[in-house]
């Protein structure tokens, strides 16, 4: 029964027919309003935030008749063609990554800063609670308010950018931290940073320039999947199964394809059985291929058993009722130890799966690596240590779930637009899925609204894409957050057990890794994640004999993949909190014994060769690679100064007398991480000149919000001598742009950057011998090009349209353009000294992070303030992951806390201070000296959250996360 | 089927009663959980009847009772929406600092008071609160009932009208201390107390120990309690818990 409703919407009246389930927000995108933007049906994320009558109000958990009568202001009503002084500090200040919960933030700030204009920090951060953003960490939003309140007040603020400290260190030897050394005291938003003399000035290079698509984001503009409707468009639902492990005897939808409204019914029955593998990885991927579309079997509660297309979304849900499953149910099996004994329920018993290691016993892989003789060398050891360490299910989050829409175009090509980190690995998988070959399939990337490794997977273009043929209409299909939570990836469960060797001088002689990796059904990522927990365990320090010795098994728990840092948290927490205990053990400071053995300028990395994807043997190496750039020492002084570490040496402090129940303690873990996978990671990046002199830039890198398009842009603009609103960056289509693996492994800087280094530097060499040309000198390289001008060296010049004008119109014709692409054969290591502060409650075992700071060499930051977001935004994901979120199942495998509360993800109104310190090195192998900073940030924090609970209260937990009732049971034990 | 078959906006409380009083029909405050599970596919569906239009969203000061309209907002209790509604006096703090704890900004915003006494969920701070502020609910119809038999008795189905708390001036504030556990400083607590001592009387009141907050012996807290247990915290830990910290809270009121 269609309702008829009036609002006022932007100061518009409107007169709207709704349907009484309709939810506010599906009215208000239906007629245009593209900033309200979905999260979830339960108000939770604040994505669909509004005002109505003046306040802040979550639309996807109000139906649109509720609104009648009542008046709505969306971003739309700020589109303006100037920024608003609110959305100019969000510009300003770096505060949006992705800029999906932009538009709510921005509306809630107006509202408050409507009545109240000088806000205190708590009123912001109260203000923002109902926002979620998984990318900023809260701290550059909270800033960009305060900063837009000054702007309204009238005042002018000072430009937002870096603040510049000098070093502590020479760079290599440590330095002793003066308790009396004061801090510096500016807003935890600001970056601090230490630059090198190895690092010279630069135009656009090391600025905080503004991010390139931070116009569209801040206004709401169209930008994301699901802001662009095809015309005949239809919506899929999936049906998933309620079972962890089933065999589907039968499947019945001639009641569903009955129903008025659906267009296509699909499941095992109708689509073709092919083999594949859904992890976004280079060509091949890597074994087992062991998914199909829609398979017999369902392997965990949540797996696909069908899929709809109909008119409406309430059609396509009520086709998915009438569909008739019959199942056999079977045993599930759950943990990763389980489920490797005789006895335990086989996962995957088809036989069409070829590579699983031992199918029967569900063992995927079984890796293995090793350098010297360990097992002698442990024998030989002066002191043995051994622990085992379990960590948990926890997903990535984005805000905006998985979406994709597929069509065939006019040319009968599939196009698909969606939410993806990886569009061309998509584009090849998915062809032979759906019966087409790569050229005829076109993937498209708009903006995407968060992915940390959840989208570097083919997850759901397959169904549209099937869908779309079925029903040659273009067929959309988002997720909801808990389909979210259920159906897409997590990062995977393990359980390590460290085996070390130590003399008697402290020197690590030996180190066993064994590790069993859970990757639940299906092995997407199991071989590689597992490898980099490997390669991040037994790279950071040094020791001569080494073993890594893993088995990834498959159980029934929802599907792990790859999640930001890749298996490093996992190994870093086991690391860090082993050498932790050591140093305890052997009555050693521990960040000493921890200095005394991990990596420095010209160590090698005496066993990464021969873990990953493109292993190789020992006899196969000339040589191991080696950190060539190390900022550490740095990073350890800078942190300890910044988190007052001297207060470890107070009683007074770690047991305040005026709070009995209360133990203080400070936590240090050092950090180690990857900059791309050397010989596999591959960008392409395409410069051509316009007529005014400014260039197109096209790349296949994959912009997440991380400002990678941005950074790219800078590079660019550096060479080419211009601003880099003058470089016009075109990112992520595969018709389009030349190919890139796409964002994960920290590579976008370091391999696209190059890519378009290298191409900048070609046009600027064809334009430096037009320009010479122009100017009458013999010596095209004695030309410099700056601020949107060719100089010779007697200081004439000529401009770069005019350059482009003579090319493209006047003498010797020619389109100026570089294409250039970019491969690595190193993987430069980031160093970082992560610090925590926190309390424990000993009666109760509640622990409260006070602060966080971490210190990070990224080599040189080209562009500061985006880089520092990346360390904020990573630090809160690693806070989570150490402290709150955890998937929680019932008996049957089905998880019981499939939202955002439960679940908990950290509000703004609950964060602990977080300072970030960039410590500059340069890395010569990286362009302008940069390396990565992406997924460092997620490493260190829960082993250092677990090392200050130890220094607070003697006791050492080795399992995640460190919920209030664990840290209880432990100080009971 | 869909899942919401009609929305009715009832102008009056008669009105209101009687569309509630057919099957598979429910209320909705602000809407955070009914709107939500409403529109959750079933068999049946549901026909959602929206309480705003009824004039309940006021707050006066009634002999010695200050009485809140079932659909005045969370936000506007906690003093935190913006605009300020200048319609709401004083509310005392505990319930403003509860109000502000139940829920963040947004869904703040939009939850009911009258809602939350509906629902009666354990784990509420703010109904923690109001059992120790003595409060009465308001139906349609009938005498007002305590707060403690409105949660045992599950008023979901009947219309709240309003909820009224002891309001004496500044002296019924009397002295009140809170303690909670939870996983972080934000969450939802896995245990907590809430007392308040006017003259020699406390009351203390727990949450996530029963189906919904519960007024407690202090000397004896958990006695006859038998909470529920899950990942955040089994019931052994609970029962920990509510003794630690009915301790914390009624030593602070000593």
């Amino acid at each position: 029964m269609t309702i008829t409703i009036d609002i006022t919407l932007n100061d518009e009246p409107h007169t709207l027919e709704v349907e009484p389930f309709d939810s506010l927000m599906a009215v208000l995108r239906r007629v245009g309003m593209t900033s309200v933007r979905y999260g979830s049906d339960t108000g939770e994320t604040g994505a669909s935030a509004v005002l109505i009558d003046g306040r802040l109000v979550n639309t996807d958990c109000m139906l649109a008749a509720q609104a009648a009568g009542h008046d709505i202001v969306t971003l739309e009503w700020f589109n303006k063609p100037d920024l608003h002084p609110i959305q100019a500090a969000f510009v300003a200040t770096g505060a949006m990554q992705s800029g999906y919960t932009t538009p709510a933030m921005i509306l809630g700030t107006w509202a408050m800063l409507g009545e109240n204009p000088d806000p205190t920090e708590d009123e912001i951060r109260d203000m923002l609670s109902g926002i979620l953003d998984r990318e900023t960490a809260y701290v550059k939003p909270v800033e960009a308010v305060k900063r837009a309140a000054a702007l309204m007040r009238g005042e002018t603020p000072d430009p937002f950018g870096p603040l510049i400290l000098p070093r502590m260190t020479d760079g290599k030897n440590p330095t002793p931290h003066d308790p009396a050394d004061p801090r510096p005291e500016v807003s935890e938003a600001v970056p601090r940073l230490v630059p090198s003399i190895d690092v010279p000035e630069m135009a656009v290079v090391g600025k905080p320039e503004v991010k390139v698509d931070a116009v569209k984001l801040v206004k709401g503009n169209p930008a994301f999947t699901d802001d662009f409707v095809e015309r005949n468009q239809l919506v899929a639902k999936v049906l998933r199964s309620p079972h962890a492990h089933a065999n589907i005897v039968d499947i019945d939808d001639s009641k569903a394809v009955a129903l008025e409204g659906v267009h296509a019914v699909i499941h095992h029955k109708n689509i073709p059985r092919i083999k594949y593998a859904s992890g976004g990885q280079s060509w091949p991927n890597p074994h087992p291929h062991d998914q199909v579309s829609f398979d017999t079997k369902v392997r965990h509660v949540g797996d696909r058993v069908a899929a709809v297309a109909a008119d409406t979304l309430e059609i396509a849900e009520e086709a998915l009722r009438l569909i008739d499953v019959t199942y056999e149910v079977l045993p599930a099996v759950f943990d990763e130890l389980e489920t490797m004994e005789p006895g335990a329920p086989v996962i995957h018993d088809e036989d069409d799966t070829e590579h699983i290691s031992d199918a029967s016993r569900n063992i995927v892989h079984h890796i293995g690596a090793m350098r010297g003789d360990v097992d002698e060398a442990l024998a030989d050891a002066d002191h043995v240590f051994e622990q085992t360490f379990r960590v948990h299910q926890v997903q990535q989050v984005p805000i905006e779930n998985h979406i994709s829409v597929a069509w065939l175009d006019s040319d009968e090509r599939m196009v698909v637009r969606t939410a993806t980190q990886v569009p061309f690995h998509t584009r090849r998988m998915l062809a032979p899925l759906i019966g087409m070959e790569i050229k005829d399939v076109r993937v498209i990337k708009p903006r995407i609204g968060g992915g940390f490794g959840a989208k570097q997977e083919m997850l759901i273009e397959d169904i549209v894409a099937h869908l779309a043929i079925a029903t040659r209409r273009p067929v959309k299909l988002e997720l909801t957050r808990e389909e979210e939570f259920a159906s897409s990836r997590t990062r995977h469960p393990q359980t390590i057990t460290y085996t070390t060797g130590v003399s008697n001088d402290g020197e690590l002689v030996a180190q066993n890794m064994r590790l069993i990796g859970n990757t639940g059904p299906f092995g997407t990522h199991a071989y590689t994640v597992q490898t980099v927990t490997g390669l991040r365990g037994l790279t950071s320090y040094n020791c001569p004999n080494k073993r890594f010795d893993c088995d990834v098994v498959y159980t029934n728990i929802p599907v792990p993949g790859a999640y930001r840092g890749y298996g490093a948290p996992q190994a870093e927490f086991a690391l860090e909190a082993h050498m932790e205990d050591i140093a305890h053990s052997l009555d050693l400071d521990p960040i000493e014994f921890k200095r005394k053995n991990w990596v420095k300028v010209g160590d090698e990395l005496n066993i990464a060769p021969h873990l990953g994807e493109q292993a190789v043997l020992e006899e196969e190496l000339d040589e191991y690679p080696k950190v060539m750039s190390n900022g550490i020492e740095e990073c350890v002084s800078q942190g300890m100064r910044a988190i007052e570490w001297h207060r470890r040496d107070d009683p007074a402090w770690v047991a305040p007398a005026d709070r009995p129940n209360i133990r203080r303690g400070l936590g240090f873990a050092f950090c180690m991480h990857g900059t791309a996978i050397p010989f596999l990671d591959m960008g392409g990046c395409s410069i051509k000149i316009n007529d005014d002199g400014s260039f197109n830039m096209l790349i296949g890198a994959t912009d997440l919000g991380t400002g990678a398009d941005t950074v790219i842009g800078q590079i660019a603009a550096e060479v080419l001598g211009v601003a880099l609103d003058d470089i016009k960056v075109y990112s992520s289509d595969t018709d389009v742009t030349p190919f890139d693996t796409g964002a994960y492994a920290s590579s976008t800087t370091y391999i696209s950057g190059t890519a378009a280094k290298l191409a900048a530097e070609k046009v600027r060499d064809r334009i430096k011998e037009r320009a010479a040309t122009l100017l009458g000198v013999k010596e095209p390289c004695s030309i410099e090009l700056r601020d949107k001008r060719a100089y010779a060296p007697d200081g004439s010049s000529v401009s770069l349209e005019e350059i482009a004008l003579d090319s493209l119109h006047v003498n010797d014709h020619e389109q100026i353009m570089g294409t250039a692409s970019y491969v690595s054969p190193e993987c430069p290591p980031p160093f970082a000294a992560q610090f925590v502060e926190l309390e424990v409650d000993i009666d109760t075992g509640q622990v409260t992070i006070i602060k966080m700071v971490m210190a990070v060499d990224c080599g040189v930051a080209i562009n500061p303030i985006t880089a520092s977001g990346q360390v904020e935004g990573g630090m809160l994901q690693a806070l989570g992951y150490g402290h709150c979120e955890e998937f929680a199942f019932d008996d049957n495998g089905r998880m019981i806390n499939a939202e955002l509360g439960p679940y908990k993800i950290y509000r703004a109104d609950e964060m602990p201070e977080i300072e970030t310190y960039l410590i500059q090195t340069m890395e010569d192998s990286g362009p302008f000296g940069a390396k990565a900073v992406a997924e460092i940030p997620k490493d260190g924090v829960a082993p250092a959250i677990r090392n200050a609970i130890l220094m607070a209260t003697g006791v050492a937990i080795n399992d995640l996360p460190f919920t209030p009732e664990r840290v209880w049971n432990a100080l009971q034990a | 089927m869909p899942s919401v078959l009609a929305y009715h906006r009832p102008t009056t409380l008669d009105e209101a009663v009687d569309l509630l009083a057919e099957p598979n029909r429910r209320a909705i405050g602000g809407g955070t959980v009914a709107v939500p599970e409403g529109r959750t596919p079933t068999d049946d569906g549901v026909e959602l009847v929206d309480l705003q239009a009824l004039g309940l969203d006021g707050v006066t000061v009634q002999g010695d009772r200050l009485v809140i309209g079932a659909m005045v907002r969370l936000g506007d209790l906690a003093g935190t929406s913006t605009p300020t509604n200048p319609d709401i006096p004083d509310i005392p703090e505990l319930i403003r600092d509860l109000a502000k704890r139940e829920l963040p900004s947004t869904l703040r915003n939009q939850a009911t008071i009258g809602g939350t006494v509906a629902l009666g969920d354990s784990d509420s701070w703010l109904l923690a609160g109001l059992l120790v502020h003595g409060t009465q609910v308001h139906l349609h119809g009938q005498e007002p009932i305590s707060l403690e038999q409105s949660l045992e008795e599950c008023v979901g189905a009947r219309v709240v009208t309003a909820v009224s708390i002891e309001f004496d001036g500044e002296a019924s504030e009397g002295r009140t201390a809170i303690a909670g556990t939870g996983r972080t400083p934000a969450d939802v607590p896995i245990v907590a107390a809430v007392a308040r001592r006017t003259g020699d009387q406390l009351r203390l009141a727990l949450t996530g120990m029963a189906p919904s907050p519960v007024l407690v012996d202090p000397t004896d807290p958990a006695a006859g309690l038998e909470p529920p247990g899950d990942f955040r915290g089994s019931a052994s830990y609970r029962r920990h818990l509510a003794t630690t910290l009915s301790a914390r809270v009624t030593g602070e009121l000593a």
